[in-house]
């Protein structure tokens, strides 16, 4: 067996931790990643630095957070560093073979650095996230069956049905859905949703059925948990193809989503901006038997996606470029370091609105840098052992507290900001990047 | 900060899901060539792709 384990990197786009049965949702969505945690690691409370797609995979494979390498919009103005380290490249100059199958480098130039060989089947698509698991797979074995075993490959897959437009397979109707009658017209549960571009989308293409219009929100939940399980599908025919091929001992594959999705929570439909824990908790699951992972662990202290690069550099036996934000949790899934991290951590969105948050383990505070569009105070604060659905804002009942958090919040922004050189906050420079579409759609 | 692992994995033999009864209004959707294509532009005019 070559010394060095192949490498699998997998996102599900939109993820949502708690829709997992194995992080506690009472519906059977995700069996074959249940099983996945019972063979290796689950991570509890792992986290977004930024959301949503493009600032969060910036920091996947940087290990910077996104204070640091700039990128905090989706479509937004800032580009990488060309020197920033970037994992896959690290990993090719180290004897990989690396492989992507993913679409992302079609949007940001970054995201093919390092890569020998790119796969993309959502060419067949006119948009990229309808290309699915099947398609996904069937060039993914391939490739995984062909190439050379002298070396040890680093694959990145890149998973989209969990994504929005929500069209799970036919043959999946009738799971999840607690009953009722999906296009009530008399159900006007959505029609906020209409008011917002993506929603207005959604109302004119996939929420369209032979009965008419999707209008009830369970209806669409279920939709979603359905791609939850073709997804979870798609995984278990990924670890039979490393079975079959000899290959599963010493692959490691660590699963996870950039950032969540919200379903309605907090007036936000089917979407992921918000940095409430339905978007910014990610679900991550570990499985590497020659690597002598604790199984059926499940790690409990706070995490976030900066601690990609670290770990899976030093599974890999690569040196870890200085200066990274994140740190290498490899030690503690072999059990030979007690499992500790982080007392805090910075998240931050650019997108849909300009904000950032400290969360500890018990309080978040949100802040504002330019208003929302949702009506919300710029400003709050959440007591998530109390209220872990951050439904009651304390800022008027623990004005304190609420000054203390954002102090803290605005050091640490200007802490990260002066480490990383730059004299401008990014989340201000890019503001809320897609507002005034927002704004126009609304006018 | 330190914590102990916890090894008792919950959901590990989840069970087959058992679908649901139909309900008559169980619709049929299907994204058609033109609906993808209405998401593409949409998505394109919000700068969210390319």
């Amino acid at each position: 067996m070559q010394a060095k384990p192949n490498i699998i990197l997998i996102t599900a786009d939109s993820l949502r931790a708690n829709h997992l049965s194995s992080y506690g949702y009472p519906l059977p969505t995700s069996p074959h990643i249940d099983s996945m945690a019972c063979q290796g690691v689950l991570m509890e409370k792992m986290f977004a630095a930024g959301i949503p797609t493009q600032p969060s995979h910036t920091t996947i494979f940087t290990g910077e957070h996104a204070v640091k390498h700039g990128v905090v919009a989706h479509g937004g103005k800032a580009k990488l560093a060309r020197g920033t380290p970037f994992l896959p490249e690290i990993l090719l100059e180290d004897g990989y073979t690396t492989c992507a199958v993913d679409t992302l480098f079609r949007e940001r130039i970054w995201f093919g650095r390092g890569y020998e060989y790119i796969i993309d089947p959502s060419l067949h698509h006119l948009f990229y996230a309808s290309v699915t698991q099947e398609e996904l797979n069937a060039r993914a074995f391939q490739w995984i069956e062909t190439v050379p075993k002298t070396k040890p490959f680093f694959m990145f897959i890149h998973y989209w049905d969990v994504h929005y437009p929500y069209t799970p397979p036919d043959r999946l109707r009738g799971l999840f859905y607690p009953g009722g009658n999906p296009t009530d017209p008399d159900n006007h549960a959505l029609d906020e949703w209409w008011d917002h571009p993506v929603g207005a989308m959604a109302h004119d293409s996939w929420l369209r059925t032979s009965n008419g219009l999707i209008t009830d929100p369970n209806y669409v939940t279920a939709l979603y948990d359905r791609e939850i399980r073709y997804l979870d599908e798609g995984l278990a025919a990924l670890q039979h193809t490393l079975e079959r091929l000899g290959m599963a001992d010493n692959t490691l594959i660590m699963l996870l989503a950039d950032h969540g999705e919200s379903m309605t929570d907090h007036r936000i439909c089917y979407d992921h901006y918000g940095l409430y824990d339905c978007v910014l908790r990610v679900p991550m699951v570990i499985r590497w038997p020659a690597g002598k992972l604790r199984t059926g662990m499940r790690f409990a202290p706070f995490r976030q996606l900066t601690d990609v690069t670290p770990t899976l550099l030093e599974a890999a036996g690569s040196d870890l470029p200085e200066d990274l934000d994140g740190n290498s949790f490899l030690p503690q899934l072999r059990g030979e370091e007690e499992p500790t991290g982080y007392d805090r951590i910075l998240g931050l969105e650019s997108t849909w609105q300009a904000k950032y948050c400290l969360r500890n383990s018990r309080y978040k505070f949100i802040l504002a840098r330019q208003p929302d569009l949702l009506g919300n105070p710029d400003r709050e604060l959440y007591d998530l052992e109390a209220d872990p659905g951050e439904d009651h804002n304390l800022t008027t009942e623990e004005p304190k507290l609420a000054a203390e958090m954002e102090k803290e919040l605005e050091s640490w922004i200007a802490e990260r900001l002066e480490a990383a050189g730059r004299t401008k906050d990014p989340v201000v420079e890019e503001g809320a990047v897609a507002i005034k579409i927002w704004q126009d759609h609304r006018a | 900060m330190k914590q102990e692992p916890q090894k008792d994995v919950q959901g590990g033999e989840t069970p087959e899901p058992q679908p649901a009864p139909k309900t008559p209004e169980e619709p049929t959707q299907v994204l058609r060539p033109e609906d993808e294509a209405l998401v593409a532009e949409r998505l394109r005019d919000l700068g969210y792709i390319e």
